[in-house]
């Protein structure tokens, strides 16, 4: 049987992260022009403290993580990427 | 798109604020030309606001290029108009319960008193109520940041909005704090609730919500209005109707301007705590004055009092509530934690004991470098930082943590 989408096929399967990044010092405005331009990107955090800035992203399988993180590592300045993939949430 | 989320907030707020006053200067039109039956008004403005709501909801369901209208200028979220689901009935039953009880409980203010402009202002206490009820219901505790800011925007909008033309009676203050205020927190907290939840993985979107809001709430106040004719023997509900289709051009109006101003109300609210959004909400009095000023110019409404007296004190009451805004605006904190674990600890008990510590918003659990990574929100950053400090400390099998402090934050929404 085909379902419409809004009509209850959630996709059960996507995956968030937070990539967590290092910059070289004074690259971050540019740095962040670039994120902002990248798809399943949900929140760039600019932090202070061991990173720079905490992307947090949401693909469908882990062929399009792979993609975002390159992305991410190809953007000049980008020193040092961690990815941290979610297992369980709980947010307000 | 990713945008501030800041920004966005106060952007949907105030713009709700602007839509809001435009709304009310329009009600002051009808109400003092027109239709001098409060209770039939108030039908009216239901039954119009129900039909523009359909009507706008049509409207923005369009698609244009693979996208719906509505999504594109007022919320990413939103669809087309669909039916309502079932786990929204209860919000909405009880959203729109406060929504009519405090509609009516406005139709009796106007008949009892002439000129409710005295007590209305009291309406504006219920930010306070918000306030109380989210420290029971949300997980955080208004920290005296939150509730400071709480009041002087309080203060502000109650001698912003002051005038002395009429008297206060102890009835129609009690109509305010127990049938107006309560009404309106009834409404806004579940319209939030309403807001936060997730339709099939998505969330949910203020059209579809603000639609079945006023159509429920028609239906409500029509109930209890019908009630009260049946009891009294007059004629309210029809002549409510009658009048919808009388002055249909006016009251859709103002019917559009409450329809805007509520879906970008219960946008932002999906964004921000329901007493913040409320606060930001009732700066409607400082984008009123032009409107007062255009309609008493009009000779449609009694002028602007001049009174120097008058002025000084409503300039306060503006005053106080832009500092109150602001400072909500710039004492919000926002910090990630990583934390690193020893081995042997059960994941979930450990995710509970970070959940609940208060202040955290999000607690995830990861696989990489780190264990969790939880974010949080505090008001005062040295006894935020301090309280979940020493409650992180005091949980077992905590190796390593790292606070890495919010400076800017973007967000797809």
């Amino acid at each position: 049987m085909l379902i419409a989408p809004e009509n209850g096929l959630v996709k059960e399967s996507m995956i968030t992260a937070y990539i967590l990044t290092i910059l070289k010092p004074g690259s971050a405005d540019k740095a962040i022009q670039e994120m902002r331009k990248i798809d399943h990107v949900e929140k760039i955090s600019v932090v202070a403290g061991e990173y720079d800035i905490v992307v947090r992203v949401q693909v469908d399988n882990l062929e399009e993580l792979l993609d975002v993180t390159n992305r991410i590592q190809m953007i000049d300045g980008v020193e040092k990427t961690t990815t941290q993939i979610i297992e369980k949430e709980i947010a307000l | 798109m990713i945008i501030r989320k800041k920004y966005l907030f106060y952007v949907l707020a105030l713009s709700s604020a602007v839509a809001n006053a435009f709304a009310s200067g329009v009600d002051a039109v009808v109400s003092s030309l027109f239709i001098h039956d409060p209770w039939a008004f108030g039908v009216a403005c239901f039954l119009v606001g129900v039909i523009i709501a359909l009507i706008f909801s049509i409207i923005l369901s369009i698609r244009f290029k693979d996208k719906s209208l509505g999504s594109k200028a007022i919320d990413p979220s939103f669809n087309h108009l669909r039916f309502i689901r079932r786990e929204e009935i209860k919000y909405q039953l009880l959203s729109a319960f406060g929504n009519a009880i405090l509609t009516i409980g406005y139709y009796i203010l106007l008949s009892i008193l002439a000129d409710p402009s005295v007590v209305i202002p009291f309406t504006q206490m219920v930010i306070l109520y918000l306030v109380l009820m989210e420290s029971i219901t949300e997980k955080d505790m208004p920290t005296l940041v939150e509730v400071q800011s709480a009041l002087i925007v309080t203060f502000g909008a109650i001698l912003g909005s002051i005038s002395f033309s009429g008297d206060i009676n102890l009835l129609s203050l009690a109509i305010v704090f127990l049938v107006i205020n309560p009404g309106w927190m009834i409404s806004s907290i579940y319209q939030r609730k309403l807001k936060l939840l997730k339709i099939n993985g998505k969330p949910n979107d203020s059209l579809n919500i603000r639609f079945w809001n006023v159509l429920f709430a028609f239906l409500i106040t029509s109930g209890i209005v019908l009630i009260y004719d049946i009891s009294s023997g007059a004629n309210h509900l029809l002549n409510g109707i009658i009048y919808a289709f009388r002055f249909f051009n006016w009251i859709s109006i103002m019917g559009i301007g409450t329809f805007f101003s509520l879906v970008l109300y219960i946008r932002a609210l999906g964004i921000g705590k329901a007493s913040v959004t409320q606060a930001v909400k009732s700066t409607a009095i400082i984008f009123s004055i032009p409107v007062s000023i255009i309609l008493a110019y009009l000779n449609i409404i009694p002028s602007f009092s001049t009174d120097p007296t008058m002025v000084a004190i409503r300039g306060i009451g503006i005053i106080l509530m832009i500092l109150g805004i602001a400072s909500y605006a710039l004492t919000l904190v926002k910090a990630y934690i990583f934390i690193e674990m020893k081995p042997g600890y059960p994941i979930l008990d450990i995710m509970r004991k970070l959940w609940d510590i208060r202040g955290v918003t999000r607690v995830a659990a990861v696989a990489g470098k780190y264990d969790f990574i939880i974010k949080i929100r505090t008001r005062t950053l040295v006894k935020g930082y301090e309280k979940i400090i020493r409650k992180l400390n005091e949980i077992e099998g905590i190796k390593k943590y790292k606070w890495e402090s919010v400076l800017r934050e973007w967000e797809k929404l």
